[in-house]
């Protein structure tokens, strides 16, 4: 392991924006913090988790996946170099779940390349950084056990630096990293990661409502509740780490050119499962709402969750930036607490 | 990457939130949780707004109607037409013959300077906007 | 509005009158359902069964067009039962006794007849409202959008009056403008009364300033033309030129058969716009301009916060910016104006506009907005007005007797439509309809009809079915839903597929100009 003193940071990354674009904690205008490029005159070290996740730079929005000029296709990989400095620890997981899952069945090429070209370097979380935080519940954080190019931890003047791939390895070759006794450096995280640990509340309910999802404790009906406030906004889908559906559609941009966009979408939107005849399976908003939490609590909590309990990794921010409080917190309590 | 901050195009709350962008191009939008407004939260309008910013059907060139047919100008010839035709209907039918439709969708700046060429260079009172619509 | 969106965190009660909130201010919309989740009451006066109805208290479905009707009843309970403020009426207002002769003739039962609405509920309603301090009442163009619009509007002050529902925080009354600048385009003097600020263009005082501010001799002190009657004018060839910047008449007025007459009996007409709209079709010069997203400036919202939004990335082709197309034309013109960016044009607003004097774009950077009035650099911003006392002094009351709807079914035009937007579209599309999942979600425009008018006319969901006015006829798919009343029929005017604004009635109301959009008689067949 290595060490790092704080004041050495902002000459990390401009060693590191040499080679690659560097995403990090920016002060904006109104003192509000965002992943930027990095800019030394706006970086910041006090910040909490990034609104959007950090799939945002591997699984953009909208990305335009192939052209046509001129009669003849060509596929369009982004294979830039990026690096993803201070994520957090549940957004590490999901970056870990996504890439299983984008090359899965079917190799999505596009992802497969931003991905590739992408360093990370999670910021260890020493509590929560919202009241929304439920990793510890998850078992997603409030450190990164594996996946991470590099992570630090905070010691307070500097950081501990694990190196967890030979990527890592690379980037704190410097000398502005100096090395730490394995032993040692054990002793300094222990107490550190149980009394982050410990900061960061378990909510049971969560885990209770997994259980009752399994064994189909929850009436269709139960769902309704929700699906009569949600106003179908998507926006739970598209801050969430984890969420990768897409849509995708052409545009003509001249007379033989064109191009293939795909967007983020959400289940959360009727014409996502609507058919060509009219009929939707999932008919109600409660019935998408129930989907989506299926999806997140239920689905796929026997594949590959890299250590985690589902692909929820408890970052919150489902119950951040929903108009209605439809966040998996909200949900798993208003289930698990009614009688149902 | 970059990150701008701007105001929903759409209705009246005027719901904050910043485009993302890579390379110069617009690829989505992005929260701003601090602000009194929306608190960072949008509707399917808002989290969907930037998509028509790089429309191919977005208007690109100045146009002149000639010979019945909208064709492709200058924005000198454009605009010393619309300048001339002006003058010369005030010219010869008076002020109130003009008038001027401002806009719910674009700046205070630019609303309030649309009203000051109707009034202080066509001398006309006839602007208003689709407030009623 | 009158009060802030943040206020709406602490209100007690929410009156919502024609908007549906959830789904047209949607940020708005979901305070409403916040704050009934965490105990607020909701009184929903409403015909359609939108969202909200979910979360009403009372849903009051009065028939379309009889808003003065119901209010008045809500103040003759009020009055007879002794619930009214009495203090803040004999301090704040005047013209109470006008009041009481007018809505002693709205009892209850009477209101019931016109309305349709339950003498009971309508009791509760005007309880629940008079014995609630902190409540404020939403509306939008479910009020205005009516030949009684003005009516409408002063029968809401009425009522927030007599019961000293008026300038508190969390206590007002509050219009959700419908969009994201047309508050700052009545600020900006984009109205054919006033200059910025609404300063008035009669006022020897107010013309003076502007002349001296501006240069110039000679302003025009006549009152303009409105909208519609700019269409009129034009129609009878008085008008020769318009220049429209940014909006879709040829889609978003009533009436349309008559407004393309109108614009085609132009000499010249000039459309700067960043699509090509309908109108733009028709015009003799086209200049593309920038969108939101391309340019500096800023935009005022329903509750008088105005806020800068930043330029992200340059114009497509040749497109330019408002502003810049404006101070070209100007100049040529032989007005120069030389404004290097929108900060110098924010600083000359700042000096001729007293509401608008401490808005400035360096504090706009700073801060998350500023609501006017802001008479300085140190003020900071208004969240609510009429504290203490009313703008004007003492507020009047102006007592307004019901007014049937310019437009009545018969047994020919047997039903009402009624017109309004949906969730995933905005306005006349020209936006939305370029967003694909939007365009996935709302592709068409559906007709809404009650089972029960359907089931009499044959008509089954998604039939293809014929609506004609007096004014023109489209056909487009049914939709059979309880949203709707009985007789009543709602479509959205976002489709040119489907124009439904060339069945809407042009009257309107003789003060505000708006056009009756909410409610003309059409009739209905099935055609497959």
């Amino acid at each position: 392991m290595k060490k790092i003193a704080k004041h050495n940071i902002i000459a990390v990354l401009k060693a590191w924006a040499k080679d690659h674009t560097v995403i990090a904690p920016q002060r904006k205008d109104h003192d509000e913090i965002a992943f930027d490029t990095f800019d030394e005159a706006s970086f910041t070290l006090e910040y909490t988790k990034s609104s959007v996740s950090p799939k945002q730079a591997l699984f953009p929005q909208n990305e335009v996946i192939f052209r046509i000029e001129d009669g003849t296709y060509r596929q369009v990989t982004d294979e830039k170099k990026r690096l993803l400095f201070g994520i957090r620890p549940c957004d590490m997981k999901a970056l870990l779940q996504s890439r299983d899952f984008m090359s899965k069945d079917f190799k999505d090429v596009y992802y497969e390349a931003r991905a590739q070209g992408a360093a990370t370097v999670v910021m260890a979380c020493a509590g929560p950084q919202s009241p929304t935080c439920f990793c510890t519940t998850t078992r997603s954080g409030p450190w990164s056990d594996a996946g991470y190019d590099l992570q630090l931890t905070d010691l307070g003047d500097s950081f501990l630096v694990e190196i967890g791939s030979a990527k890592g390895e690379a980037l704190a070759s410097s000398e502005l990293f100096s090395p730490i006794d394995d032993a040692e450096a054990g002793r300094l995280l222990a107490p550190l990661r149980k009394e982050a640990e410990e900061r960061i509340p378990l909510v049971p309910q969560v885990l209770e409502v997994m259980e009752k999802l399994k064994l189909s404790g929850v009436p269709d009906d139960a769902w309704e509740y929700f699906g009569n406030k949600c106003i179908n906004c998507g926006g739970c889908s598209f801050v969430c780490p984890t969420c990768t559906c897409f849509n995708i559609f052409d545009r003509v941009v001249s007379e033989g050119n064109g191009e293939r966009i795909r967007s983020w979408d959400s289940c959360l939107y009727a014409g996502f499962t609507k058919e060509a005849s009219g009929h939707n399976p999932r008919g109600t908003q409660g019935l998408r709402i129930k989907r989506r939490h299926e999806h997140k609590l239920l689905y796929h909590n026997d594949r590959k969750t890299h250590g985690a309990v589902s692909t929820c990794v408890g970052c919150g921010r489902c119950s951040d930036y929903c108009p209605v409080h439809i966040g998996t917190i909200e949900v798993a309590k208003h289930l698990t607490e009614k009688k149902s | 990457m970059a990150k701008v901050s701007t105001i929903c195009p759409f209705c009246g709350c005027g719901c904050n939130f910043y485009l993302v962008l890579d390379e110069g191009k617009i690829t989505g939008i992005e929260p701003r949780p601090n602000n009194p407004v929306n608190k960072g939260m949008l509707c399917a309008k808002g989290w969907n707004s930037h998509e028509f910013i790089d429309s191919p059907q977005r208007l690109k060139t100045p146009l002149v109607r000639k010979n019945g047919v909208l064709t492709e100008t200058t924005w000198d010839e454009a605009l010393d037409l619309v300048t001339s035709k002006l003058s010369s209907i005030r010219d010869t039918f008076g002020s109130n013959s003009l008038a001027f439709l401002s806009s719910a969708k674009v700046t205070n700046e630019e609303n309030y300077l649309l009203m000051k060429l109707a009034r202080a260079v066509f001398k006309t009172n006839n602007v208003d906007h689709c407030a009623r619509l | 509005m009158t009060n802030s969106i943040n206020e709406m965190d602490d209100a007690d009660l929410f009156i919502v009158t024609g908007s549906n909130t959830t789904e047209q201010h949607p940020l708005i919309g979901t305070r409403v359902v916040n704050a009934v989740e965490r105990g607020a009451k909701l009184i929903l006066m409403d015909p359609r069964e939108i969202p909200l109805a979910r979360y009403a208290h009372i849903h009051l479905r009065q028939n379309i067009g009889t808003d003065v009707a119901v209010l008045n009843g809500m103040m003759n309970v009020i009055i007879e039962e002794g619930l009214l403020d009495k203090e803040y009426v004999d301090t704040r207002t005047e013209g109470f006794e006008a009041l009481k002769n007018t809505v002693s003739k709205y009892s209850p039962r009477v209101v019931e007849q016109i309305s349709g609405v339950d003498a009971s509920d309508l009791v509760e309603a005007a309880r629940l409202y008079a014995g609630t301090k902190k409540a404020m009442i939403l509306y939008a163009m479910g009020i205005t959008q009516h030949t009684t619009g003005t009516d409408n509007v002063k029968t809401v002050a009425n009522l927030s009056m007599l019961t000293g529902h008026f300038g508190f925080p969390s206590v007002g009354v509050n219009p959700l403008r419908g969009q994201n600048n047309v508050q700052g385009a009545c600020d900006m003097g984009g109205l054919p009364v006033v200059y910025s600020g609404y300063q008035k263009v009669d006022d020897p005082a107010v013309k003076k300033k502007f002349e001296d501010a501006w240069g110039v001799t000679d302003l025009n002190d006549k009152p303009g033309l409105t909208i519609t009657t700019m269409m009129k004018a034009a129609e009878k060839g008085d008008l020769k030129a318009l220049y429209i910047m940014g909006e879709n008449p040829m889609l978003s007025d009533p009436d349309l058969g008559h407004i393309e007459l109108s614009l085609s009996n132009l000499d010249f007409l000039i459309v700067q716009d960043i699509f090509m709209s309908e109108t733009a079709k028709l015009a003799d010069v086209v200049l593309p301009a920038a969108c939101f997203a391309e340019k500096t400036g800023t935009y005022s919202n329903t509750e008088r916060r105005v806020q800068i939004a930043h330029k992200a990335v340059d114009p497509p082709g040749l497109a330019r910016s408002d502003w810049e197309i404006i101070q070209d034309i100007s100049n040529r013109a032989g007005y120069p104006m030389n404004y290097a960016n929108t900060t110098e044009i924010m600083a000359e607003i700042n000096k001729v506009t007293p509401s608008y004097a401490g808005i400035t774009h360096s504090r706009l950077e700073k801060v998350f907005g500023l609501q006017w009035p802001c008479p300085n650099e140190e003020h900071p911003g208004t969240a609510f007005l009429h504290k203490d006392k009313f703008t004007k002094g003492l507020g009047t009351f102006l007592p307004c007797d019901f007014k049937p709807l310019a437009e009545v079914p018969d047994s020919e035009y047997d039903f009402i439509l009624t017109t309004g937007r949906v969730y995933y579209q905005f306005h006349t599309g020209t936006m939305t309809r370029k967003i694909d999942i939007l365009e996935r979600e709302a592709p068409k425009a559906l007709i809404e009809i009650h089972p029960d008018d359907a089931k009499r006319l044959g008509i089954r969901n998604n039939d293809l079915v014929e609506v004609s006015s007096r004014r023109g006829t489209i056909r487009l798919k049914a939709e059979v839903t309880p949203r709707v009343p009985r007789k009543v029929v709602f479509s959205t005017f976002h489709f040119s597929e489907t124009p439904v604004n060339l069945l809407t009635n042009a009257a309107h109301d003789p003060v505000s100009g708006i056009p009756e959009y909410k409610g003309c008689a059409v009739k209905i067949r099935r055609i497959a």
